[in-house]
């Protein structure tokens, strides 16, 4: 079960209203490769985990990635919180100001709203694995993008926080992976599907 | 038939590998929240983003000496408490490095102090540390506060 711990895992403190930022930010809210969508995809993965330690390895990065998403969302409040009607039609804010007003919702940049086809549980340790490392990349380079554009310092500081835990997960998902083929057999991976076909499986569950 | 021999490889064929981390000395616990790791060799930035951002100065303007003393308490918990949960995820793939488990167990103990400070002296942040806290018994605690996206940074 989760609890509230009633701070955030990394300060938000942002002066400045500006609601170009928030529309970028709130990609890695809803968008295809945000917080919401790294939570999900973990905390669904981790039931049918093979190796036990990977299936725990998943539950501390899936509620790491809730505490991330609720570093995002504070950053798209916080920049929209003193918003007037004059910045509304700034920056292409006002579309999204007709359906939420200053609302919290999860969409892309782009508009597109939050999906559960932006990821994966695919059943198979080695391939959701690969999806995961893959998705750890892909959050990283929207990092990259982020901090490319952005200049608030207030706004910077916890985007390089969220950039460097990608790497730090990119890292641990690697070393579940080694875990999980020590418990495979060498000369083909491929032979079984570890979360279906148990028996062939050394660890099991 | 010969060919067969050609296809050997030291390291298995389509598949990857990550090499596993080894213990390396943890930054300071205020420069891990910065940087986002407590392992330099797990720092690898990016030459756009500033090396040195400070996110939550504790600043020497505030006159409210409450709000200053909240501030200092909820900076080193931050701290402490993300060293935890970076280590915990080293942790789930090096069960067994001493170093790490030993670091663990300081650090929580440190953590769960702070908890109970900061629910003692202002308000709980924890439904556990209204207890360890000595949190007043007579009235309910969990409301006080301002929540924790309102950037107040304390």
């Amino acid at each position: 079960m989760f609890a509230y711990e009633k701070r955030l895992q990394f300060p938000v403190k942002i002066k400045n209203t500006n609601p170009e930022f928030a529309k970028l930010i709130m990609s890695q809210y809803g968008g295809p490769d945000g917080e919401l969508s790294a939570s999900m995809r973990y905390l669904s993965q981790r039931y049918t985990m093979p190796v036990k330690k990977v299936g725990g390895l998943l539950t501390d990065i899936g509620t790491e990635e809730l505490n991330h998403m609720e570093i995002i969302c504070a950053m798209v409040y916080q920049l929209t919180r003193d918003l007037s009607e004059a910045d509304v039609k700034k920056a292409g804010f006002d579309a999204y100001y007709i359906d939420h007003t200053k609302g919290i919702w999860p969409q892309a940049a782009a508009g597109v709203p939050f999906t559960s086809l932006e990821f994966q549980s695919k059943g198979d340790a080695i391939t959701d694995l690969f999806e995961n490392l893959a998705a750890e990349q892909k959050a990283r380079t929207v990092y990259d993008n982020l901090l490319r554009v952005i200049d608030d310092p207030d706004v910077i500081a916890p985007l390089k926080f969220l950039r460097a835990r990608e790497i730090v997960h990119f890292q641990r998902f690697g070393e579940a992976l080694e875990m999980t083929k020590e418990s495979l057999n060498f000369k083909n991976f491929y032979d079984f599907n570890p979360e279906f076909d148990k028996k062939f499986n050394k660890i099991g569950m | 038939m010969e060919s067969l021999n050609l296809c050997t490889s030291p390291k298995p064929l389509a598949m990857a590998s990550v090499p596993k981390q080894e213990w390396c000395d943890p930054y300071d616990l205020n420069t891990a929240l910065m940087e986002g790791t407590i392992f330099p060799c797990l720092n690898l930035t990016f030459h756009k983003a500033p090396a040195k951002e400070n996110a939550c100065k504790t600043s020497s303007s505030i006159s409210n000496i409450e709000q200053k003393n909240r501030e200092e308490l909820m900076s080193s918990l931050s701290a402490v408490s993300f060293a935890l949960n970076d280590l915990t995820l080293y942790l789930d793939t090096h069960p067994d490095c001493p170093n790490g488990t030993a670091l663990f167990h300081q650090l929580l103990e440190q953590r769960l102090n702070l908890l109970s400070a900061f629910a003692g002296k202002f308000y709980p942040l924890t439904q556990t540390s209204m207890v360890t806290g000595h949190y007043d018994q007579k009235h309910y605690g969990w409301s006080e506060g301002p929540m924790p996206w309102e950037g107040a940074c304390i």
